[in-house]
């Protein structure tokens, strides 16, 4: 799914959503998959101005869960522990959209190279794990 | 933003230029969760999570955000509904709402994150103090007696005109062994480390009783060790308020209660004396602690401190301390 104004954004909330429910998460944790979309979509805009979304559903053995891959090919990040760190914003930002999301996904993996954009992997597994 | 035309608050009232910041706050709100109510969609949802995450950045709290919703909600109900609509729109409001804080969630985990690593970072402290203490009270207490026992038997070889500078270098020992014994027991009172709290405190008491002729009574009721920081904290601050109470409270017997109730360890240090004020009680004096030092060190582990100054009925130092934060 392509990410590049504020209505992608809304598409992107919306399918998180619809799997999230599919996969059986309650009102809150539906609402932190979107959440975390929205804070990842909100970095392609503001640094990359366009990049890519991709949720899908998770199921290993008895275990179910949401998995977003959100990537773009911006400018990339050079100090990835730098903007890991609570507080730290190269933006307008307060530096708690990176740092934060990670605490609300149970599982967060951020690639990035410079010239060559960022992507992050993250999961949410139903009932954390 | 999403725009797709404004909606006008429902009690319809004329925009005046000086709306006061919270004002302002109050009618974008009801702005959003009126457009979600009736619209139900994704578009109305990203609105409440955009209110959201930009009240978070104006450093608004969880509790203002209830109240503003509480306002926002309070006026989307103030209109011609049947109890059908009624019921429907409660239930769609508490979507928006949960959007709306689910920014907070963030910083919320932040802080839990944050004083979970403090609190491994006090116990690494605490363990680092042990260390030090043990290095201070038996390794250099063993160095400085072998010196004692070189400077004796130097002692009886210089010729009789130079005893008496051996005398003053065996002063000087002395006081370097008080001021070591002090700090190990700064650090981590040797005897938590022999005998365990209970003992400890046990020991404690026996002592000011003998010294001050002050009955000092000692429960102890816990369900396991607990971490050293918090032993720690609870045998210098019993140990402060027994002194307070022998030296200045007038008192004519003291109790010591330590529990572990759910996950909390109270630690409260009654007597009956005729009280004191802050300053002539827990005045800040070396090598005790004052009031405080307790407050901050209690503070640390976060735990909480009050003291009941019950005039002439007596004085009630308890702390609080959770085992996990």
């Amino acid at each position: 799914m392509k990410i590049a104004s504020p209505s992608d954004v809304v598409a992107a909330r919306q399918q998180a959503r619809a799997l999230a429910t599919q996969a059986g998460f309650s009102i809150c944790d539906s609402t932190i998959i979107t959440t975390a979309i929205s804070e990842m979509t909100r970095n392609i805009l503001e640094y990359a101005s366009h990049g890519e979304v991709i949720i899908s559903l998770l199921k290993n053995g008895t275990k179910c869960g949401v998995k977003i891959v959100a990537s773009d090919r911006g400018p990339g990040i050079a100090n990835i522990a730098q903007v890991m760190q609570d507080g730290y914003s190269s933006g307008q930002g307060m530096g708690i959209g990176l740092p934060g999301t990670k605490r609300l996904m149970d599982e967060f993996e951020i690639r990035s190279k410079i010239g060559n954009g960022t992507t992050v992997t993250m999961k949410k597994w139903r009932n954390g794990q | 933003m999403i725009d797709r035309g404004q909606v006008s608050p429902v009690n319809g009232s004329p925009r005046v230029n000086n709306h006061t910041v919270l004002e302002q706050v109050d009618e974008r709100y009801q702005v959003a969760l009126l457009e979600y109510l009736a619209a139900r969609d994704e578009v109305a949802l990203l609105g409440g999570y955009d209110l959201g995450r930009t009240a978070l950045a104006d450093g608004r709290g969880v509790l203002e955000m209830v109240t503003i919703h509480s306002r926002a909600l309070a006026t989307a109900l103030n209109r011609p509904l049947n109890d059908g609509e009624k019921a429907r729109l409660l239930d769609a409001q508490t979507a928006f709402f949960v959007e709306v804080l689910s920014p907070f969630e963030m910083t919320h985990r932040a802080f839990r994150d944050a004083n979970t690593m403090l609190r491994r970072l006090n116990d690494m402290l605490e363990g680092q103090a042990k260390r030090i203490a043990y290095a201070l009270h038996s390794e250099a207490g063993q160095l400085l007696a072998s010196v004692h026992m070189a400077l004796a038997a130097a002692g009886r070889e210089v010729p009789p005109e130079n005893v008496p500078h051996l005398g003053q270098v065996r002063a000087l020992l002395i006081e370097i062994e008080d001021r070591l014994r002090n700090l190990s027991h700064e650090l981590r009172p040797p005897v938590l480390e022999d005998l365990g709290l209970a003992a400890a405190l046990e020991l404690l008491a026996e002592g000011v009783s003998r010294r001050f002729g002050l009955p000092v009574s000692v429960s102890v009721s816990l369900k396991g060790d607990l971490p050293a920081s918090i032993e720690n904290t609870v045998y210098q601050i019993t140990q402060e308020a027994l002194a307070n109470a022998a030296k200045h409270a007038e008192a004519s017997r003291v109790e010591v209660d330590v529990r572990q109730i759910d996950g909390r360890i109270v630690c409260s240090v009654r007597d009956d004396g005729v009280g004191f004020d802050n300053t002539a009680g827990f005045r800040k004096r070396r090598p005790g602690l004052g009031l405080t030092e307790i407050r901050e060190r209690v503070a640390a582990l976060g735990g909480v401190v009050r003291l009941t100054l019950n005039g002439d009925r007596g004085t009630d130092l308890t702390i609080e301390i959770p085992m996990e934060v």
